[in-house]
């Protein structure tokens, strides 16, 4: 099939004697400039189409009609200045990326700051990374150094408003602004308002899914900061747009036309986005009397080794956490705490907790992991199966379990460098069989051919279990999704997965819900993993122990129910807005 | 070689409008949304005289009508506008002045040795031809492509100065507002050989797009042979099956010619005679399909081969006269404590013209091996790694 030279190219020359005759003519009244300026503007494309879109890995994201048209208003019909206020888990991330990929490709872009709260910092660094191809650092970084240090920059707003930072971050001018949960910056009495306020960039994107979260002011204060002038000043915002009495709108079709010049907010139900259902399984099983007997002893060292020093609550959390995943992984970190730190308390404890470790011989979540696999393997396709655990040494400890009864494995974990990432991803598309990975499989990581998943150990992130999830059941997840959870009885994780998690229903809620719920947790101050670790070493029974963890779900059903509520605030205030394309 | 067109936003539709609408001679009183515009009567443009109203940018109104129009990139007015400021004078002359930036190669650019000054002495003034070029790629299987390129000749020595066809984009952009500029000084007889070294080297700098586009034309034209001949194939097949389907029941009747009664024997025969034309005409479009198969179907394949041929259209659309200086230059360099001065060839627009050596191995030095010392002589990088 070498037909290449078969194929002619005839070449024709135009003739040239327009030009050629008016070669004598005067050219000194600059007309020639413009005639070169106009040839050169008719060969020209009209700038204003997403021209990175070509660009973009398809593997790696996969984009929505909704999030393309809302990257190309607020770049070209809103001058870069845009309040992307889509319904909860429509995308609004992917929205920026587009715009962020296209400024890039632009270079319109210099320096970018993307204002988070601290919780998603993390996550938007690998969702822009992975699936755009952008690297920003993030003030929680070993290489971050300052706000002038870098030019792609994901903080939390509360780092870049804290005293340190402040003046730098006001000291630049920035070409590009994106502030996440914009509704944070509300109250104009703020220090974050005056943050924002004080600001100087080019391009600004605002991301929230409720822009009114108290008051309809909440809506002017918001869009002040980024189109100042759009609805006069606050009294006059009042007077027209609000009656008063009843906190209700007015004049609405005239806020809608100025809305519409810098706010874009895409409904659920006008977009095709369908998720699968999602089957939760949890799998609570009695822990073999030595496993019984460590999980206490740890538990008991835990609670006394804290209560004398604070100072070691992450590794106390970490041994705590570690009980229940493995006790090879246990292990691990007790022998580098003994043999690493010579002048050690409680050394004696530590050493009678390696003996029960090494008198461990059935360990019964490894164990009833293969009836899990087992029976994917009898019944999904390939029998892929994702096995999640945070622990490295539970993780090896597995592959060596499954690979010795036959099964096919794939390792998955940070140490891997991206290039392996993606060969292993497709290995496991390929091959099948079972993909064991720590949380490294983050964000962007595109798993929608395997539609079952076990949590051989939890979290006590819920934005962790969730992100986990969101590996498999994403846009693009056709099946049904099968989520297994696997616990020992009367251990925290128990107590995580019943008190806490089931409560909230957190294995159900919808995609992106999680993130508001938490960044509205993280608003008033509170660590969850702390939260539950105080309590976990601070009851003083079980009853108490149970008690503490209804409390804590009650603030998240208490949580939950606000963001909920809000949500129907804001689709009662905006319904009956078309707040797309009005030439419909 | 660099895309010589122009990206096409608001702002610069609006920044090339004003300027040539002003400069025809028509007023403007600009505000906010629109633009209140005057087209004197004695002005030689196609824009219809009298007072206008253009809307800036997109949406209403959605047809322009006599007395307003639209102006964004697409618009039709605008598009008008372009049509006749491109062919108003498409002829004519620039300078590059000698004021302009000094660029140092980049082999000096690339290296760890500092430009303390440079000095360009110019000593005689040269002439140069640019010529846009639009070059139309046609093909069925793809989009039609057209490219606009910039091609810069030396008038006395026809050498090819790509350097100076960048600098002429450069110093034609938009932003540019005026350009020293004065009447031709070359003839017909003077332009016409140089258009033609134009034109070859355009095709030259063109030749890796033209090579892509062939190339997938060609397998274009490759598949559709491909399945021509499959389809003939599977037209064989079924020839092939009605012909022996035929074949057996000729056979049949043959047999209840030679028992049947004579009404029936009648009935056979005359049905067998029309079966067997049947069959001979079946046998020859066989035949005649088979052969063709057997020496690859050639009309056909020609006939599909020069419809996915290219069809590469080059029209001049712009040229112009262009001067500049040639002299030499001095680059003071330093490197450390040490200084050295560098005299090279150079030209305005056009930058160093010499191939400088390394003095120590006589390896060109290039943006990929540049200066590494000037410590006796001037050391290019790759003979001092060596060392």
């Amino acid at each position: 099939m070498s037909g290449y030279d078969l194929v002619d190219i005839e070449v024709t020359h135009e003739s040239a004697d327009d030009f050629l005759d008016s070669l004598s003519e005067d050219g000194t009244d600059g007309s020639h400039l413009q005639s070169i300026q106009a040839v050169r503007l008719q060969a020209g494309q009209p700038d204003s189409e997403l021209r990175s879109l070509k660009e973009l890995d398809e593997n790696a994201v996969k984009l929505l009609e909704h999030q393309v048209d809302a990257a190309y208003r607020a770049l070209f019909e809103m001058d870069g200045k845009a309040l992307l206020a889509d319904e909860v888990g429509l995308g609004k991330t992917i929205e920026v990326g587009m715009i962020l990929k296209e400024m890039h490709f632009r270079e319109t872009d210099e320096s970018v700051l993307i204002l988070t709260p601290a919780q998603l910092a993390k996550q938007w660094q690998a969702e822009l990374r992975e699936k755009f191809g952008l690297d920003f650092v993030c003030n929680y970084d070993d290489e971050f150094e300052d706000f002038d240090a870098h030019d792609y920059i994901i903080a939390s707003i509360d780092t870049a408003k804290s005293e340190r930072h402040r003046q730098t971050v006001l000291d630049r001018d920035w070409d590009v602004l994106v502030l996440d949960e914009a509704h944070y910056v509300k109250n104009e009495e703020t220090d974050r308002y005056d943050l924002i306020d004080r600001l100087s960039y080019n391009y600004a994107f605002f991301l929230t899914a409720t822009p009114i979260q108290n008051e309809l002011t909440d809506l002017y204060n918001v869009v002040s900061l980024l189109r100042p002038g759009l609805f006069g000043t606050r009294d006059v915002f009042h007077h027209y747009f609000v009656n008063s009495n009843q906190e209700t709108l007015v004049n609405r079709d005239e806020l809608q036309d100025r809305l519409n010049k810098v706010m874009i907010r895409n409904r659920r139900e006008d977009t095709d986005i369908d998720f699968t259902d999602r089957t939760i399984d949890t799998r609570t099983f009695d822990p073999t009397p030595k496993e019984r007997e460590l999980y206490q002893a740890v538990s008991d060292y835990v609670k006394g080794a804290y209560s004398q020093d604070q100072g070691q609550k992450l590794v106390l959390m970490l041994l705590q956490k570690e009980v229940v995943s493995s006790p090879v992984a246990l292990k691990k970190t007790i022998e580098k705490r003994l043999y690493d730190q010579s002048e050690l308390t409680h050394a004696d404890e530590l050493e009678s907790i390696l003996d029960l470790i090494d008198e461990i011989d059935t360990v019964t979540k490894q164990e009833r992991l293969l009836d899990i696999v087992e029976e994917a393997r009898d019944n999904v396709e390939m029998g892929r199966v994702i096995v999640f655990t945070q622990f490295r040494a539970t993780q090896q400890q597995i592959l060596d379990r499954l690979a010795s009864e036959g099964y096919t494995v794939h390792a998955f974990h940070g140490g891997h460098s991206s290039s392996e990432k993606e060969q292993i991803v497709e290995d496991f598309e390929e091959e099948g069989g079972i993909l064991v990975s720590t949380d490294a499989m983050s964000e962007g990581r595109n798993l929608q051919f395997c539609n079952i998943l076990v949590n051989l150990d939890l979290p006590w992130n819920p934005m962790r279990v969730e992100q986990r999830i969101g590996r498999v059941h994403r846009i693009g997840q056709k099946r049904d999704v099968f989520i297994f959870n696997m616990a020992l009885k009367d251990t925290v994780e128990e107590y995580v997965l019943e008190r806490l998690y089931h409560k909230i229903d957190l294995f159900q809620q919808s995609v992106g819900e999680l993130s508001s719920i938490l960044s509205r947790l993280e608003e008033s101050g509170t660590s969850f993993e702390d939260e539950i670790f105080e309590r976990l070493v601070a009851a003083n029974s079980e009853v108490d122990l149970e008690n503490d963890f209804d409390a804590v779900a009650v603030d998240l059903q208490e949580q939950r129910e606000l963001a909920d509520k809000l949500e129907e605030f804001n689709s009662g205030v905006f319904e009956g807005f078309d707040l797309g394309e009005s030439d419909d | 070689m660099t895309d010589a067109s122009i990206s096409v936003t608001q702002s610069v539709v609006e920044q090339f409008t004003e300027r040539y609408l002003r400069s025809i001679g028509c007023s403007i009183e600009r505000s906010d949304d629109h633009w209140l515009v005057s087209v004197p009567d004695d002005i030689d443009t196609e824009i219809t005289h009298g007072r206008h109203t253009l809307i800036r940018g997109e949406g209403t109104p959605d047809n322009d009508d006599e007395r307003t129009k639209r102006l964004h990139p697409e618009s039709a007015f605008f598009q008008q506008l372009l049509r006749e400021a491109g062919e108003r004078s498409p002829s004519g002359k620039l300078s590059i002045e000698s004021e302009s930036d000094i660029e140092s190669p980049e082999w000096i650019q690339n290296s760890a040795v500092e430009v303390q000054g440079a000095q360009f002495t110019p000593y005689y003034d040269r002439t140069a031809i640019v010529v846009l070029f639009r070059v139309g790629i046609e093909t069925v299987s793809e989009y039609q492509q057209e490219l606009l390129r910039a091609v810069a000749v030396d008038t006395r020595s026809e050498e090819s100065l790509p350097k100076l066809a960048e600098t002429f984009l450069e110093t034609t952009t938009v932003e540019t507002e005026t350009a020293t500029s004065g009447a031709v000084q070359l003839t017909k007889t003077d332009v016409r050989p140089l258009l033609e070294t134009a034109r070859e080297l355009l095709l030259e700098s063109v030749q890796g797009q033209l090579d892509d586009i062939h190339r997938e034309a060609s397998r274009a034209a490759d598949s559709e042979v491909e399945e021509y001949r499959q389809m003939q194939q599977q037209r064989i097949q079924e020839l092939q099956e009605e012909h022996s389907n035929l074949s057996s029941k000729i056979d049949d009747l043959s047999e209840n010619i030679s028992r049947g009664d004579e009404d029936s024997r009648v009935q056979a025969l005359r049905e067998r005679k029309e079966l067997k034309s049947e069959y001979e005409e079946l046998d020859e479009t066989l035949n005649e399909l088979r052969e063709r198969r057997d020496s690859g179907f050639p009309k056909r394949q020609r006939e599909i081969r020069e419809r996915h041929s290219l069809d590469v259209q080059v029209t001049p659309l712009t040229l112009t006269e262009v001067e500049y200086e040639r002299g030499e230059i001095d680059f003071e360099l330093i490197d450390g404590s040490i200084h050295q001065t560098v005299t090279l060839g150079y030209g305005s627009g056009i930058g160093v013209a010499d191939t400088v050596r390394c003095s120590s191995c006589e390896r060109e030095l290039t943006e990929r091996n540049p200066l590494q010392t000037i410590l006796d002589g001037l050391k290019c990088q790759s003979c001092t790694k060596e060392r």
